[in-house]
């Protein structure tokens, strides 16, 4: 092909790969912020998307629904069981948290780590290409969305909030290879055990639990929740269980890996929980206390 | 009426590829699969190579680009490799026969092409580190059967418009 790569042509295709890289470089140096531009597309897309997405969701709802309707004999048998115990656990839940609050205002401390406001939201996208593990809401900045906020299934944590337009935000999946995600977690059986879900495990389906320290005993079958230490999520969201402990690399500290409670493959409604007490900046885990030092934040 | 159908069908399906990907990573024998519907750059194939492919290329930079600041935040990856994929289709179909099977035979071997230039990508970058045996099991064949059946389903359907238009527009030219 001569005239393929004639003179005008080839210095056009050089201009449009130099352009390439340096949009491609641009757009990597500076993920976690979204120019206006950007933002707007965001918004129309995401209004688009959701006009998509609703309607599928209400068909799969009745398939659901059809589903469980063909199983409600075995369901109701389990659950009669199950019934009592409920009774005697809501009793003594009901109890100590009338003693909780006796307590709080005895010592005048009314801040509390695990309080959190319930943002009810919709998953309107999937990133299609799966390359990274990415959810599309439908709350944004309005509705008070912020970066780095953690989100929830009623099973359990399942990712955090990376990126907020005025309409939708981004939601970062747990199960995601990115080496600077962590969330400061416990093991709250017993003693406190505290490490940092640092990582995924492709092979096992398995977060990874580092930096526990060694003296203390750790189980299988034990439960993680987030420990509220990290500065941005609430305390004692649901992680996932131990299923194995070894110890890491230097042989300094343990390493257990966590089933996740929550299922990453089928998400449609999630909560975002946005706590009640003061944030601290960066990411859970890795704050820089800059704002700390300013003085007391505005407490939302 | 036919000639908004064009940009309508493509709209459409920008849409519905994020809603298939809700379904996806498939659970088998405790393994996952993950199916990447690639609807649109099938359908954008399909206008290169049976309507226009300027139109085809023009399309691809724009929906690439959306896909782009949509879904993924690199600007730059979709929108080139969407009008890159008409590119090739269009300039292979002028040396093969422009048949049905043969148009879908090329098709599935750039949504592969596709497949493979993103997966070189997000090695290079390092945001997701897999080997090629993994990538190969887990999401090439699972993806390229998946978006065969879409193919196989609807690939006459798209030939059938693509072509209808393209008379209409060789008619108008006539007058």
């Amino acid at each position: 092909m001569p005239q393929f790569f004639s003179n005008k042509r080839l210095i056009l295709l050089l201009v449009g790969m130099i352009f390439l890289v340096a949009l491609i470089s641009f757009s990597l140096r500076d993920r976690n912020h979204a120019s206006l531009p950007e933002q707007l597309i965001k918004d129309v897309v995401g209004f688009g998307q959701s006009m998509f997405s609703k309607p599928t969701q209400y068909i799969t709802g009745v398939f659901d629904n059809v589903e469980s309707l063909l199983n409600t004999y075995d369901e109701n048998k389990r659950l009669k069981v199950r019934l009592e115990d409920y009774v005697t656990l809501q009793a003594s839940v009901n109890d100590l948290r009338l003693e909780n609050d006796e307590l709080r205002k005895i010592v005048d401390k009314e801040e509390n780590l695990r309080a959190y406001n319930p943002i009810q939201s919709t998953v309107i996208a999937r990133n299609p290409d799966q390359w990274e593990e990415k959810i599309i809401v439908d709350k944004g900045e309005i509705h008070g969305v912020m970066e780095n906020m953690a989100v929830m299934t009623a099973q359990g944590l399942i990712g955090k909030v990376i990126l907020t337009t005025p309409y939708t935000s981004t939601v970062e999946l747990l199960s995601t290879q990115n080496p600077n995600y962590r969330v400061s977690a416990v093991i709250a059986e017993g003693e406190e055990v505290f490490g940092l879900i640092e990582g995924y495990d492709e092979k096992r389906k398995e977060l990874i639990l580092k930096r526990i320290d060694s003296e203390y005993e750790v189980k299988v079958g034990q439960k993680v929740t987030t420990s509220g230490l990290g500065g941005i999520f609430p305390k004692g969201i649901l992680i996932g269980e131990v299923t194995e402990i070894t110890t890491d690399d230097y042989g300094l500290t343990k390493l257990a890996y966590v089933k996740p409670a929550a299922s990453f493959s089928i998400l449609d409604h999630v909560i975002i929980s946005k706590r009640t007490i003061t944030n601290v900046d960066g990411t859970d885990g890795g704050n820089t206390g800059a704002d700390l030092l300013e003085g007391e934040g505005d407490g939302s | 009426m036919i000639r908004f159908l064009v940009i309508a069908i493509s709209v459409l399906l920008f849409y519905l590829e994020p809603i298939f990907g809700l379904f996806s990573p498939v659970e088998l024998n405790s393994d996952f699969y993950v199916l990447v519907p690639r609807f649109l750059i099938i359908y954008l194939i399909f206008v290169a190579i049976y309507y226009d492919r300027k139109r085809a290329m023009l399309y691809g930079l724009f929906f690439g680009l959306l896909y782009d600041v949509f879904f993924i935040d690199i600007i730059g990856l979709y929108s080139f490799i969407y009008p890159l994929m008409c590119l090739v289709a269009s300039y292979t179909v002028k040396y093969i026969h422009q048949h049905l099977l043969v148009s879908t035979i090329l098709t599935l071997l750039l949504v592969a092409g596709v497949e493979l230039l993103l997966f070189l990508f997000y090695t290079f970058i390092g945001i997701k580190t897999m080997t090629f045996t993994y990538f190969y099991q887990h999401n090439l064949i699972p993806t390229m059967i998946a978006n065969a059946v879409f193919l196989l389903m609807f690939g006459w359907a798209f030939k059938y418009i693509l072509l209808n238009r393209f008379n209409q527009k060789a008619l108008l030219l006539q007058k």
